[in-house]
């Protein structure tokens, strides 16, 4: 037995008492990746399972080359599997291909990235409601003015990125995560090339979207305080899931990696 | 810093490798032409060499009229070669007579012709003097008997005791091969075919008089040199006649075929080879300007480090220089290989041209090789010196800063200098006509138009992408952003393709506008039903029996025949036109203003109004002639005409012309059908009649313009293909710059994945850009071509163009084309940008 066997289905329900969900936002099962061959290969994940529940933050941390962005991309279907499978919502995603897999992105997933979220001749409005054009999707106006309202973009529209600064970028991105209303949202380290009060900004702003707007939300970050924004944490340590922490505080949080990296 | 140069290069090999093939592409079509130019030049000096091989001295008239292809010269005394033979110091002496004579094969059909010369003389028989050898039969001794050379036997399956014909300009005549001959050891002087008679026979049927020779032919005794031989032969000559050493006449040779066949041949495809290099050139600058923007950083942190400016530029100049070199080196080797496959492509093509082996001279060479590196460097200098004033802080910042290129100082430089070039060419067109006016104009033009392009580049873009993003939703819409966000880069690759559509534009336009010129005149002009006229490139010209022979046929009413007139008007050689006054007037209205074309004489002339005015004449006035036979007169002006297009400034009756022509023809046929005879049962008759005299056709009006429409479109079809290398040369370009701006995007692209972009929409997007660019610079392209082609046109109205016209199908046709261009060159960078991997690319810094 593994010590990540913690997060068999039947834990779930202990790890969360009020999730009587019938269906977690996304899932890993028994996910192994490995880049390389024989002598260099490198197992990035190691039969990792998750679940994550539908209409919570929830935080994934651990030290560099601990995995974290990997389980991301491979929960958001960037990324291949050498094992296991990858489901979001009831769909498989190994059995998709390519071209499904870009749609289910476009119409299901959100996306902040830590860096270079934005297209550079769109201007902020173009920029939010990029999926939804991809996919010629008209948006929802009600839904879209109140995540513009909710980020405190309203007067920032006509600008490019270029006139934008760090955080105020960050908020675009945020907003286009939440403009198609995806069923899960997954951000890598949105706040890690910001100063701490944009980062606090977005990082409410996300809370806000879970708490108000009863969206799901997947953050990779090795900041305890950012953490603490999160509903729950999943420690990652080299490519296995290591420990959980349910509401978390900066302080747990810290120990708890103090406590994994010793 | 030259190891940054060599990792630089090897960093970027994609890049340059496409650099590289523009460069290339470019001096293997100017090495080739060279070669080609070279390989000839010394075919056509074997075939002179041979020719004169023993030829010591040359004596013919000193008089020669006439322009171009148009010339006649005096002939001499066939008996002074007697007196010549007995001068002190002559070998021997032979009187030649030459003319123009097509030898029929066994399939009827005449052997060569169409540019090289078909000639008829007389046979010489085993001497020295005769370039030709016996190598069958016998000389021919009795009238109507014949040598042929070897190569025209083959060719048209003629074997000794074979009867055919040689159709000579003035008649054809019935012959018996005898005997067939070689020329220095070769089947034939190159592509030239050659027939010859007994002296009697050829001077009976070549020259006007029995007792007329074109040239005698001098060998010198033993110890006697060529320039001695020329002073002793001197003082027997009558003063009409001149002679010269064999070596000058071989030098004549060759400078003649230089200036005439070869020359042109050669300026005209190294004109393409340099449309093909300024295309590259434009090619080359972009790539190494995408090079340096995207080196921004790096060039930074050299100067951060302490590295100087020139450090920096010498980097950047070495690696256009290796480049440079690699790309003229193997270029000049596929310019060999290319030379070699259009020399065979001739050959199966059945065209004569005198092929030894192929000639690599190390002038050529170097030209080629120095014109390709200093492009390339020249094409670089910009980006370096650009990428030699990066500030050192510029490492520092994110992302390189994006200049407009629309900069004031560019948008009025540019703006003054397209203006001046419109200028210019508007004024060389006005009035008479500035040549050099108008192409100095065109040159600003292109040059202003270029500058400019930067400028117009955003919102032409925006405008020609309009369609594209309102159809295509988001790709069409980023489509449209891409190309319009680096104005700059999107100018400098439209204008490679510019320049080549342009060009393509113009020849289209003055092509159309010389049908519809040729179109409006015969209309305009054209009374008759009925044309023969001869094929323009045999310059054989017709029988004048031919129009004798058809004004007798029942069918027809009347006829009336031009010749062209080889003489010296008023002291400068010039071309006339003869024909019969008589009926003149019934088949073409050349608007007579003063006198009466019927009524001239043979000691008149008429000129048209221009003439008359440049040249102070009026009814009356006498006009000093000279013929090609020495012959001087005073031809009085009898009439004058406004329309000069058709039969040129200076006209004159047969009767004036006749005595003074050594080999009469006739240039064109005009035919009046008899009232009440069906046109086409009279074409069919006079069809017949013209079988008989080399089978020329009978054509109406119609029928004729759209041959001479027919051969401008073969000539267009001609310069299309040359101009399909500039055409390549520019997609490689866009190609090229499009992958690099992918490259530059990789991070763009990731993310526009990563959110769902479907690869179909990113290859939509990447073609979209493509096919903006492409169509920015064909719409340029056209636009210039179509304004160019006016001015040419208009500049040379004097000279046969009277109409403009615009090729809207052509030039539609055009526009799509590069459009498609756009997206044919996108298809590699598209797919590529479509298989990228999206991690990677998030991840990429």
């Amino acid at each position: 037995m593994h010590s990540n066997d913690i997060m068999t289905s039947e834990a779930d329900s202990a790890m969360w008492p009020d999730g009587d969900l019938p269906l977690p936002a996304a899932r890993a099962e028994a996910v192994t990746k490995v880049y390389g061959r024989g002598d260099t290969a490198v197992r990035a994940l190691d039969n990792v399972s998750l679940a994550v529940p539908a209409g919570r933050f929830t935080a994934i941390m651990g030290p560099s080359g601990s995995g974290k962005s990997t389980l991301m991309h491979c929960l958001a279907g960037l990324d291949t599997l050498t094992s296991g499978s990858v489901w979001i919502g009831d769909v498989d995603l190994s059995r998709l291909s390519e071209k499904e897999l870009t749609r289910l992105r476009r119409d299901r997933i959100g996306f902040v990235f830590q860096a270079f979220n934005l297209l550079p001749m769109l201007s902020a409005k173009e920029n939010i409601t990029l999926p939804l054009d991809l996919a010629s999707r008209r948006p929802d106006r009600t839904w879209l003015d109140r995540v513009i309202a909710t980020v405190g973009l309203a007067d920032r529209l006509k600008h490019r990125p270029a006139e934008l600064s760090g955080g105020q970028q960050q908020r675009v991105a945020v907003a286009r995560a939440l403009a198609g209303r995806p069923e899960v949202i997954f951000a890598d380290e949105p706040t890690g090339n910001l100063d701490s009060r944009s980062g606090g900004e977005i990082l409410a702003f996300m809370r806000r979207a879970v708490d108000e707007m009863g969206q799901t939300i997947v953050m990779v970050t090795h900041d305890p305080g950012a953490a603490a924004y999160a509903d729950a944490v999943v420690f990652l340590a080299d490519g296995r899931i290591v420990d959980m922490l349910d509401r978390p505080t900066a302080g747990t949080v810290l120990d708890r990696m103090k406590r994994l990296g010793s | 810093m030259w190891k940054l140069t060599r990792r630089s290069l090897g960093a970027h090999k994609r890049r340059l490798l496409a650099t590289c093939s523009a460069v290339l592409l470019g001096v293997a079509f100017l090495a080739g032409t060279l070669v080609m130019g070279d390989t000839m030049t010394a075919g056509f000096s074997d075939i002179f060499a041979k020719s004169n091989a023993g030829l010591d001295a040359l004596v013919r008239n000193r008089t020669e009229v006439g322009v171009d292809d148009l010339t006649q010269r005096g002939l001499v005394d066939a008996a002074l070669a007697q007196r010549i033979a007995k001068v002190d110091g002559v070998a021997q002496a032979a009187a030649v007579v030459e003319g123009d004579g097509r030898i029929v094969g066994k399939d009827g059909d005449p052997i060569g012709g169409d540019g090289p010369p078909t000639i008829a003389g007389n046979w010489l028989g085993d001497t020295p003097l005769n370039p030709y050898q016996l190598a069958e039969g016998r000389a021919p001794t009795a009238p109507g008997e014949v040598v042929i050379d070897k190569a025209a036997a083959t060719s048209g399956k003629l074997h000794l005791g074979d009867t055919t014909q040689i159709r000579l300009t003035t008649r054809p005549i019935d012959v018996k091969v005898v005997g067939i001959a070689t020329f220095g050891g070769a089947d034939s002087a190159g592509p030239m075919t050659y027939a010859a008679f007994s002296d009697d026979f050829a001077s009976r049927t070549l020259v006007p008089h029995v007792g007329d020779a074109t040239s005698i032919r001098v060998a010198a005794d033993p110890g006697v040199s060529q320039s001695e031989l020329v002073q002793r032969i001197k003082p027997v000559l009558p003063k009409s006649d001149e002679a010269m050493t064999g070596a000058q006449r071989t030098a004549e040779m060759e400078d003649q075929i230089q200036g005439d066949f070869l020359g042109f041949f050669r300026t005209f495809l190294v004109i393409f080879a340099g449309i093909a290099l300024v295309v590259a050139t434009f090619s080359i600058y972009n790539t190494f300007s995408i090079l340096v923007a995207q080196r921004t950083r790096e060039s930074a942190l050299v100067r951060a480090l302490g590295g100087s400016r020139g450090q920096v530029l010498r980097s950047v100049t070495a690696e256009a220089l290796i480049v440079g070199v690699v790309a003229s080196l193997a270029g000049i080797a596929a310019g060999i290989g290319l030379a070699q496959g259009l020399m065979a492509l001739f050959r199966a093509m059945g065209a004569t041209l005198p092929m030894s082996d192929l000639v690599i001279g190390g002038g050529s060479m170097a030209v080629a090789f120095t014109v390709g590196v200093v492009v390339t460097l020249v094409a670089s200098l910009i980006p370096a010196v650009r990428a030699s004033r990066t500030a050192p802080l510029a490492a520092l910042r994110d992302v390189a800063v994006d200049r407009s290129g629309s900069s004031w100082l560019r948008a009025g430089i540019g703006a003054l200098l397209t203006a001046a070039g419109v200028a210019g060419v508007i004024a060389g067109t006005s009035g008479d006509g500035v040549f050099a006016l108008t192409g100095l104009g065109a040159i600003a033009t292109l040059i202003g138009v270029v500058v400019l392009g930067p400028v117009v580049a955003r919102p032409a873009a925006g405008v020609l992408a309009a369609p594209q993003a309102a159809r295509r939703g988001l790709s069409g819409t980023l489509a449209r952003r891409n190309a319009m966000r680096n104005p700059r880069r999107t100018a400098g690759t439209a204008s490679a393709l510019m320049v080549g559509v342009a060009v393509v534009s113009l020849f289209t336009v003055v092509g159309a506008s010389i049908k519809q010129s040729i179109d409006n005149t015969v209309r305009d002009q054209f009374g008759g039903d009925l044309v023969i006229a001869s094929s323009g490139f045999s310059g054989s010209g017709l029988s004048p029996e031919l129009a004798k022979a058809v004004a007798g046929l029942p069918e027809v009413g009347a006829t009336s025949a031009l010749a062209n007139t080889p003489m010296r008007v008023d002291g400068h050689n010039d071309v006339g036109t003869a024909y019969d006054p008589a009926t003149f007037d019934r088949m073409l209205d050349v608007g007579v203003e003063q006198g009466k074309l019927a009524d001239l004489t043979a000691d008149q002339v008429a000129v048209s109004h221009d003439y008359a005015e440049s040249h102070h004449l009026r009814l009356g006035s006498p006009l000093p002639v000279a013929w090609g036979d020495g012959t001087k007169v005073d031809l009085k002006v009898g009439a004058v005409y406004a329309k000069e297009d058709l039969i040129g400034a200076v006209t004159m009756p047969y009767a004036a012309y006749l005595p003074h022509a050594s080999s009469p023809t006739d240039v064109v046929v005009m035919i009046d059908v008899a009232k009440g005879v069906g046109l086409h049962r009279a074409e069919t008759a006079i069809q017949k009649v013209a079988n008989r005299y080399g089978a020329p056709d009978v054509q109406t009006a119609d029928e004729y313009v759209a041959s001479v429409a027919g051969q401008v479109d073969q000539m267009l079809v001609v310069v299309y293909v040359l101009l399909v290398l500039a055409i390549v040369i520019a997609l490689m370009g866009i190609a090229n710059t499009l992958s690099l701006s992918i490259h530059e995007r990789t991070r763009e692209l990731g993310l526009l994945r990563a959110v769902g972009q479907t690869r179909r929409q990113v290859r939509a997007m990447v073609r979209g850009e493509a096919a903006t660019v492409a169509l920015f610079g064909t719409v340029g392209g056209v636009g210039l071509g179509v304004f160019l082609g006016w001015a040419m046109v208009d500049t040379l109205a004097s000279e046969g163009f009277t109409s403009f016209a615009i090729p809207t199908v052509a030039l539609a046709v055009i526009l799509a084309l590069g459009a498609l261009v756009g997206v044919v060159a996108a298809i590699r960078p598209a797919r590529r940008a479509a298989r990228m991997d999206i991690l990677a690319a998030i991840a990429t810094e």
